[in-house]
C-alpha cells in the first residue's frame, strides 16, 4: 500500500516535472531559433579575392576553396576585386544579388571599407575583412607588428650567436607608399632587433632604404647604398618581404661583401625558401603569413558568425618564422631533397 | 503603302541600320544565353547593378565616339578620370565637394584641349599624345594624393548636408533608375542629336572621312577636332566626379584599363577606327554587350583570366568588323571565295 502510494506520489511528481521540463524547454528552443535568424542547415559565401595576378592572394583562394569544401555546407561564390574600389563594390552588389549569406572580402583600400559596409549592412550580410579593415566587418589578417618582431627576434639571436652580438650597420628595406601596414612589419623587425641584440646598431648607422616592393629596386639601392658603409663592416638587413631580401643579397654578392652580411624578410613564399636552404645563404629566414591557411580560420568563423555564435573582432593569423632549421616542417612537399637528409650550413642557427 | 515599305526596305538596306540590327541580335543573344544560366540575370536588381557597372565607361564612350568619328583617339580618359578624382578628395576640405567638381570639369577641359592642341596643331600622333598623357595625369595623381586613397568624408561634422548630397549623384534615384544611369543615357540622347542633327556633328563625320576634302569645303578641322577632345577630357571629368561619389573616396589607381573597354565598345558599335563613320546607338549597344557579357560572366564566377579571354576576343571581334567593313581583308574573303566558287564549279 505503501510503495503504491510512493509510485503515485513518484509519478505524479515526475509528470508534472516532465511538463514544467517540456513548457520551459520548448520556449527557450524558440528563442534560440528566433535569436539566430541567420542560421541555416547550409551557407552561400561569397568571396572576393584582392586579385587573382600574385601568387599570395592566388593560394589565399585555394585555402578558402579548400575550407568551405571541407566545412561540408558551405557553397563559396568567388568574385575578383582587381584591386579596384568599384570593382569590390560591383562584386559587393553581385553578391547581395545572388543571395549570399555572408561575404569575406579582400580589398584593397580601407577608404572603400564604407560604402561596401553600407551595402552589405542594409541587407543584413556579415563581412569578413581581409588585411584591410572595414568599420562593422570582422577582422582576419596578419598582425604586422608581431610578424616584424618575430623575424627581429631571430635575427638578433642569430647575430649574438655568431657575431659577438654586434652588427655594425643596418639597412632597412622598406614600402614607404603603401602606408602604415608596411610599416607596422618594418617597425617590428626594427625595435625587436635594437631590444634583443647584445649591443644595438647605432642611429646613425641605420639606412633607410625605398625598396618599391622589387627586387631590382632593393638590389639598386643596396648597391648604391654599400660603398658607404665601411669595407669589413657586418651588416643586418631587414626587408619587406623576400624579393626584396633577395635583391639585398643579390647586391651584397656583387660587391664581394656577401659573408659579412645577413637577412631576414617576410612572407616565406617559394623564392624565400629556395635561398634560406641554400649552403651558406644569407638570408636567415622569413615570417610566414600561410595564405593557404586563412580559409581555415576564415570559413568556421563565418559560420559561427552566421549560427550567432561569439567571435572576435579580430582574428589573427598564426605567424611563424621559418628558416631552413624548419621549412621541412611546414613545407615538406616544396624541397624534398632538402627535406630527406640535407647537410646543415657552416654557421648553425643561420 | 508602297512608299512605306520601300521606306523600311532602304531603311534595313542601310549599313548602320543592318549593323545595329547585328548587334541587337548579339545583344539579345547575349543576354538569352546569360538568363538560361542564371536567373538571377535578367532580375530587375542584377539589371541595374548592370547598368551601374557601365555607367564610367558609357560615359566616355559617348564622346570618344564623337572623337573617333573625327578620326582622333583619347588614351588618357581612364588617367583623367582618376585625376580629377583626386581634385575634389583633395579640394574637400578648403573649398568644398562642388568646388572641386567644378575645377574637375575644366582640369578635364583642359586635358582635352593640351590633348587636341598637341595632336591638332603640333601635329603630334594621337596615340602618343594622348598616352603620354594617361602616364603624367596617373603619375599626377599618385602625386597629388601620395599614392593614397583620399576618402570623401565629412570629418568635421559641419557640412553633412554637402556630402550627402554629392553622394545623391550616384545614390540618388529617379523613377527607380539610379542618377548616373539616367546621366549615361542623357547623354548619349544629346549625343545621338548632335551627331544626327546639328552641323557639328556633320562636320566630324565629314572631317574624319575625307580631311583633305573638309578643308576645301572650308570646314576649320583643328576647331572641330579640338573640340572633340575637349569634349572627351570632360566626359573623363565627369565620369571621375560619379565614381568618387560612388565610392565616398578618390583613388589614383581609379577606372584602371577602361580607355580599352571604351574602344572595345566604340569599335564594336561600328566606329571606324579610321574615322568617318559610326553611331551612337550602336556605341549605346556595344557598352551593353559588354557590360552583359562580364555582368553574366561573374554571376557564374568565371575566373578572371577567363573574363579576361572573353573581353579580349570581342576587342578582337570588333577590330575584325571594323577592318572588314574597311574592305582590309578582302585578300581572305577574296581567296576564300575564290576557293568556294573553284569547288562549286570544278
Amino acid at each position: 500500500m505503501f510503495n503504491k502510494r510512493l509510485l503515485t506520489v513518484f509519478l505524479i511528481t515526475a509528470i508534472v516535472f516532465g511538463a514544467f521540463g517540456a513548457l520551459a524547454l520548448r520556449p527557450a528552443a524558440v528563442v534560440a531559433q528566433d535569436s539566430c535568424p541567420t542560421q541555416k542547415d547550409s551557407y552561400v559565401i561569397g568571396f572576393a579575392n584582392l586579385t587573382e595576378d600574385i601568387d599570395f592572394t592566388k593560394l589565399v583562394r585555394e585555402g578558402m576553396v579548400s575550407a568551405a569544401e571541407a566545412a561540408g555546407n558551405v557553397e563559396l561564390i568567388l568574385a575578383d576585386n582587381k584591386l579596384d574600389g568599384a570593382t569590390a563594390l560591383s562584386n559587393t552588389e553581385n553578391f547581395i544579388t545572388q543571395g549570399v549569406d555572408g561575404i569575406v572580402h579582400f580589398q584593397t583600400d580601407a577608404a572603400f571599407g564604407n560604402v561596401i559596409m553600407a551595402r552589405s549592412r542594409a541587407e543584413g550580410i556579415p563581412v569578413i575583412a581581409i588585411d584591410i579593415p572595414m568599420p562593422g566587418a570582422t577582422f582576419f589578417g596578419a598582425d604586422n607588428y608581431y610578424a616584424g618582431q618575430l623575424a627581429g627576434e631571430a635575427l638578433a639571436a642569430w647575430v649574438n650567436e655568431n657575431w659577438g652580438g654586434q652588427a655594425d650597420a643596418m639597412l632597412v628595406l622598406e614600402l614607404p607608399q603603401s602606408g602604415p601596414v608596411p610599416a607596422a612589419r618594418m617597425q617590428g623587425m626594427l625595435e625587436s632587433y635594437q631590444a634583443n641584440v647584445q649591443t644595438p646598431v647605432a642611429e646613425d648607422q641605420i639606412y633607410r632604404l625605398d625598396s618599391k616592393n622589387t627586387q631590382e629596386e632593393s638590389f639598386r639601392v643596396v648597391s648604391d647604398t654599400l660603398p658607404a658603409i665601411p669595407e669589413d663592416s657586418k651588416i643586418v638587413a631587414i626587408t619587406i618581404n623576400d624579393g626584396t631580401a633577395l635583391g639585398v643579397i643579390a647586391a651584397a654578392e656583387a660587391a664581394g661583401r656577401a659573408e659579412n652580411i645577413i637577412v631576414v624578410g617576410q612572407n616565406a613564399d617559394t623564392s624565400g625558401q629556395e635561398e634560406m636552404i641554400k649552403p651558406n645563404s644569407r638570408y636567415l629566414g622569413a615570417t610566414a603569413y600561410f595564405p593557404e591557411k586563412y580559409g581555415d580560420k576564415i570559413i568556421p568563423a563565418m559560420i559561427d558568425i552566421l549560427e550567432c555564435r561569439p567571435v572576435p573582432p579580430s582574428i589573427f593569423v598564426d605567424h611563424i618564422f621559418i628558416s631552413k632549421d624548419n621549412v621541412c616542417d611546414f613545407y615538406p612537399d616544396n624541397w624534398p631533397e632538402f627535406c630527406g637528409g640535407a647537410e646543415a650550413t657552416p654557421e648553425s642557427g643561420g | 503603302m508602297n512608299t512605306r515599305r520601300r521606306w523600311l526596305e532602304r531603311g534595313l538596306r542601310s549599313t548602320d541600320v543592318q549593323e545595329v540590327l547585328a548587334l541587337v541580335i548579339m545583344l539579345v543573344l547575349i543576354m538569352l544565353l546569360m538568363s538560361q544560366a542564371s536567373n538571377l540575370f535578367l532580375t530587375p536588381r542584377n539589371l541595374t547593378n548592370l547598368l551601374m557597372d557601365t555607367t564610367t565607361v558609357g560615359i566616355i564612350a559617348v564622346f570618344s565616339t564623337m572623337l573617333m568619328i573625327s578620326r582622333g583617339l583619347d588614351l588618357s580618359v581612364a588617367a583623367a578620370a582618376a585625376f580629377c578624382g583626386i581634385l575634389i578628395g583633395r579640394m574637400q576640405e578648403t573649398n568644398g565637394l562642388w568646388a572641386g567638381a567644378v575645377v574637375a570639369i575644366g582640369a578635364g577641359g583642359l586635358i582635352g584641349l593640351i590633348n587636341g592642341f598637341l595632336v591638332t596643331y603640333v601635329g603630334i600622333n594621337p596615340l602618343i599624345t594622348t598616352l603620354g598623357m594617361l602616364s603624367m595625369l596617373r603619375g599626377l595623381a599618385f602625386v597629388l594624393s601620395d599614392g593614397l586613397t583620399i576618402p570623401v568624408f565629412d570629418l568635421t561634422g559641419q557640412r553633412m548636408d554637402e556630402y550627402l548630397a554629392f553622394a545623391q549623384l550616384a545614390e540618388g534615384r529617379a523613377a527607380g533608375i539610379p542618377y548616373p544611369i539616367l546621366i549615361m543615357l542623357g547623354l548619349f540622347l544629346i549625343g545621338l542629336i548632335v551627331l544626327r542633327s546639328t552641323s557639328y556633328g556633320r562636320a566630324l563625320y565629314a572631317i574624319g572621312g575625307n580631311e583633305e576634302a573638309s578643308v576645301l569645303a572650308g570646314l576649320s578641322v583643328k576647331r572641330y577636332r579640338m573640340t572633340a577632345y575637349i569634349l572627351s577630357g570632360i566626359s573623363a571629368a565627369l565620369a571621375g566626379i560619379l565614381l568618387t561619389a560612388r565610392l565616398y573616396a578618390a583613388d589614383p589607381r581609379a577606372a584602371p584599363n577602361i580607355e580599352l573597354t571604351v574602344i572595345t565598345a566604340v569599335v564594336l558599335g561600328g566606329t571606324s577606327l579610321s574615322g568617318g563613320q559610326g553611331n551612337l546607338f550602336g556605341t549605346l549597344l556595344g557598352v551593353l554587350i559588354i557590360g552583359a557579357l562580364l555582368n553574366g560572366l561573374k554571376l557564374q564566377s568565371v575566373s578572371t583570366e577567363m573574363q579576361n579571354i572573353a573581353q579580349g576576343l570581342v576587342l578582337m571581334l570588333a577590330v575584325a568588323i571594323d577592318q572588314v567593313r574597311q574592305g582590309r581583308v578582302m585578300f581572305g574573303l577574296g581567296t576564300l571565295r575564290r576557293w568556294v566558287q573553284r569547288k562549286s564549279t570544278g
